[in-house]
Formats: C-alpha cells, sequence, structure tokens
C-alpha cells in the first residue's frame, strides 16, 4: 500500500475513536467530576509514553536539532495558548455559562489534535511501523478526550450524536497534520530530527498545562499520580514489545 | 588507586545527601522564601526526575520490558505504600506556615522514606553503567533542593539555626547512599534483578513527581509557567543524557 494512504487510513481510524468517547454519555446526562479527572490522567499518561517514544527515536538522529524542535514545540504551544488567550483556560467546566466558552474549547482542542497529528505524520516517516503503533495509541488516548469534550458540549446544550461528530472532526485535525507532516518530512529528511523534537515538545506541555492541573482539582493528586504513571508505563512496555 | 565500586556508589548517595543541605542556604539571606519560589523549583525538579526516568525506562528495556514495567508497579506501589503507612497526610508546602512540631517531625519522616526509593535508584542505577549513575545522581541531587528548601522553610520560622536547618535536610537524605549500596551489590550480583531495580526506580521517581512535585508546583505558580518549567528542564535532561 502507498505510504501516505496507510498515514491517512491510521489517522483517521485514530480520529474516528473519538465517537466510542460518547459511549458513557448514551445512558447518563453527565458524567461524575472524577471520570473526567481519570479520563484526562490516562490520556495524558498515552501521550507522555508517546513523547518518551518519540524523543528516543529524534534523539539518536541528532541530539541538539531535536532539542531545539522540543523548545521550538514547548514555545509554539505556549504562543498559541497566549494568543487565544487559553492559558489558564479549563477544558472541562460542564456549567460554564460564557458564551466564548465553547469556542475556545473546540479551538484548543483542535491545536491539541494537531500537536498529535504531527506526532503521528514524523513517527511514521521514522518507521512505519512506529507510526501505526503512535496513531494507535493516540487513537486510544482520544477516547477519554472526547468523553471530556462531549461532555463539555453536552452542558452547553449539544445533543449526543452532534456532540460525538463534533469531537471527531476536532481530532481531524490528527488526519490533516499527520498527512501533511508526512508529506513534507519525507520530502525533506533532514527535518525528521527537527519535527520530532517539536512534536515531543508539544505533547508534553499540553499534557502539563491542559491535562494535569484540571484532573488535579477533580481527584486528589494519588489517584491522578496511579493513572498518569501506569498509562505511560504501559504505553513504553508496549513499544518495548514491538523491538 | 583503584577504589572499590561501593565507594563510589556511597559517594554519589552523599553527594545527593549533601544537596538537600543546599536547601538551606537561602535562609542565609532571607527570612522565609515565597510560595512562588518553591513552586519554581519544584517544577524544575519535576522536569528533571521525568527526564532522567525516562533514561532509567530506556535502560530496563534493553534488558527486558516486561522486567522493567513489573519493576515500575513496585515502584509505584511502594510510594503508595509508604503514604498510606503514613497515613496519608499531604504535606503542602503552603500549608508549612506556623505549623507545629508534630508537623516539622511528620516532614522530616516523609522526606526521609521518599530518600529510600531514591537511594535505591541510584544504587541500580550503577548497574547500567557510570553514565546512567550520573544523569541520575545529578537529577536527584537537583531535585534534593526543593526538598531542603521545603523542610528549612518550616524550620527556620520556629528559631531553628541555620546549621539544624541544614542538618535535618541533610539527614532527610542519608537514606540515599545508606540504601544505594545494598541496592548496587543485588543488581550487581543477580544481574536479573537489573531491569526490574531499573524499573523500580523509574516507577517511583515518576510516581513522586505525579504525586507531589506537580500538584505543589501548580498550587504555587501559574500552570504556564510550570508548563514552560517542567516541559523546558525534561527536554534539557535528556539532551543531557544524550550528551554524556
Ligand atoms: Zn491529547
Amino acid at each position: 500500500m502507498d505510504p501516505t494512504l496507510i498515514v491517512l487510513l491510521y489517522s483517521s481510524l485514530a480520529a474516528s475513536a473519538a465517537a466510542l468517547g460518547a459511549l458513557p454519555l448514551i445512558r447518563r446526562a453527565e458524567v461524575p467530576a472524577s471520570w473526567i479527572g481519570w479520563a484526562n490522567a490516562i490520556a495524558g499518561g498515552l501521550m507522555l509514553g508517546s513523547a518518551h517514544a518519540l524523543s528516543g527515536a529524534g534523539m539518536a538522529l541528532e541530539p541538539f536539532v531535536a532539542t531545539g524542535g522540543a523548545l521550538l514545540g514547548i514555545g509554539f504551544t505556549y504562543g498559541t495558548h497566549l494568543v487565544s488567550d487559553t492559558e489558564d483556560l479549563d477544558l472541562n467546566r460542564l456549567h460554564e455559562t460564557d458564551p466564548t466558552y465553547g469556542s475556545k474549547v473546540l479551538l484548543t482542542s483542535f491545536l491539541h489534535s494537531a500537536s498529535e497529528g504531527i506526532a503521528i505524520g514524523v513517527a511514521m516517516v521514522l518507521d512505519l511501523r512506529f507510526g501505526i503503533f503512535m496513531a494507535l495509541a493516540i487513537a486510544v488516548h482520544n477516547i477519554p478526550e472526547a468523553t471530556i469534550l462531549i461532555a463539555v458540549m453536552r452542558g452547553r446544550g449539544v445533543r449526543l450524536l452532534p456532540a460525538a461528530a463534533l469531537a471527531v472532526a476536532i481530532d481531524g485535525g490528527q488526519v490533516l497534520f499527520a498527512v501533511v507532516v508526512f508529506a513534507v518530512v519525507s520530502a525533506a529528511p533532514g527535518s525528521t530530527a527537527m519535527m520530532s523534537g517539536f512534536a515531543v515538545g508539544t505533547l508534553i506541555y499540553l499534557v502539563l498545562v491542559e491535562l494535569l492541573p484540571e484532573s488535579y482539582r477533580q481527584t486528589g493528586p494519588t489517584t491522578i499520580a496511579v493513572l498518569t504513571s501506569v498509562a505511560m508505563g504501559v504505553l513504553i512496555l508496549l513499544r518495548g514489545g514491538l523491538g | 588507586m583503584e577504589l572499590h565500586p561501593v565507594w563510589t556508589v556511597f559517594a554519589y548517595g552523599l553527594v545527593t545527601a549533601l544537596a538537600t543541605g543546599v536547601g538551606a542556604l537561602p535562609f542565609v539571606f532571607v527570612r522565609s522564601v515565597s510560595v512562588r519560589a518553591v513552586a519554581y523549583s519544584n517544577a524544575i525538579a519535576a522536569g528533571l526526575m521525568l527526564g532522567a526516568s525516562f533514561g532509567l525506562v530506556a535502560e530496563g528495556s534493553e534488558w527486558g520490558s516486561a522486567q522493567t514495567f513489573i519493576g515500575t508497579l513496585l515502584g509505584i506501589a511502594f510510594i503508595l505504600g509508604t503514604q498510606r503507612w503514613l497515613g496519608s497526610h499531604d504535606v503542602e508546602v503552603g500549608e508549612l506556615r506556623g505549623a507545629g512540631a508534630r508537623k516539622m517531625l511528620l516532614i522530616v519522616v516523609v522526606m526521609t522514606v521518599h530518600s529510600f526509593a531514591e537511594g535505591v535508584a541510584i544504587g541500580s542505577s550503577f548497574a547500567g553503567g557510570l553514565t546512567l549513575a550520573t544523569v541520575i545522581t545529578v537529577a536527584i541531587a537537583i531535585h534534593n533542593v526543593p526538598e531542603g528548601l521545603a523542610i528549612s522553610a518550616v524550620l527556620r520560622p520556629q528559631g531553628t539555626s541555620l546549621a539544624a536547618c541544614a542538618g535535618w535536610s541533610i539527614f532527610s537524605s542519608l537514606p540515599q547512599p545508606l540504601m544505594a549500596v545494598p541496592a548496587f551489590l543485588f543488581v550487581d550480583a543477580f544481574q536479573p534483578a537489573l531491569p526490574y531495580g531499573v524499573g523500580f526506580a523509574a516507577g517511583a521517581m515518576v510516581f513522586m513527581v505525579f504525586v507531589e512535585l506537580l500538584p505543589e508546583a501548580l498550587e504555587g505558580a501559574s500552570r504556564s509557567a510550570v508548563g514552560l518549567l517542567t516541559a523546558g528542564s525534561l527536554v534539557a535532561m535528556i539532551l543531557f543524557q544524550a550528551l554524556l
């Protein structure tokens, strides 16, 4: 199969997994706050595990360039939060009444999924099997993240099916960026270390700024720490098993 | 002259313990440190510890992913267990002001128990080579500074002398050299134990980052400040390891 088709296929699979995030909301109008905290922690652990795998690959190529890329990724994500005025935005307020809140959450979520698309795209360039692994990891992590997004949208009066469709559409950013980054980096292989560093920087920063602060507020640090570190460990274990 | 490796292990552990005493130094100049300064140093320590455990996990995975993972779970369980054993007292820097003697004792005990896991980390990392050991030792040493800061921040306002602040800080980290040696001897003698030991250390360190360092950092500083400091120091730590 054409490698670009493989990227398209697996990143689309990842984005579609977001629809499964609607499952916990089928039989209840609202999920308990603690579930949101757990979902964030699991998603965060999977993102950190992905960053771990990607950082090893980038550092093996060119350590300084990969580090530069990572700092760029951190700075870029900080910048987008600053420009969009979302540095202190909680992405999980179920009863927020501010009318601009919904659009801010959607914008931030799109930028978030774009970063994950970069990670999938660059991993695919490094090695197709690694890329597929990355896409599947992101797919699993999309489920808890989508549950949160759908819960927020439900709280703003959006019906379940449109909310689930919206979650999949937001994660379409992963498809878009995976395909574009795969094409660009394949065409310019010299940018591989830089781009993998960039993806590592954004993934780590997003976990620290978007996922963990909120989950600590909803559930005690002990539960969050267990879920995050075990989710991270499982992903690293699976990656090691692939060799 | 060839020193027995045990002395090197002990010396590395001693360095990290002494680094804890550095946390008392700011009190030479000030009566108290701001909550934000403690939060910033916790955020930096969190990044360094995460970066160091990235290296530990990579080392362990070369010897066996499954064993490393089991070790990781044991490390998490160890810290969880000690927390339970101590009665799940949340020791938070924000609450330290005006704390009583019981609180002081508790903090020293909590820190001391933590040092056990860090000592195991230092010792087992030696079995992975001197480079890995240096990385882990540097990370733990720097991480110890805010711990010493936290201890001194409680003791100093109670009228404790500077020397005693530094002394208690170092005392809280003494298990590091003391635990590093048996941990090293163990993984050195039983090579199959190596990935378990390395995984244990990584699990304990990562868990401490998520259960203590990050929540405390986030309480005293904005999330973007924590994000920048922690992510930045994590990346720096990964580079440091790649260069060694
Ligand atoms: Zn995510």
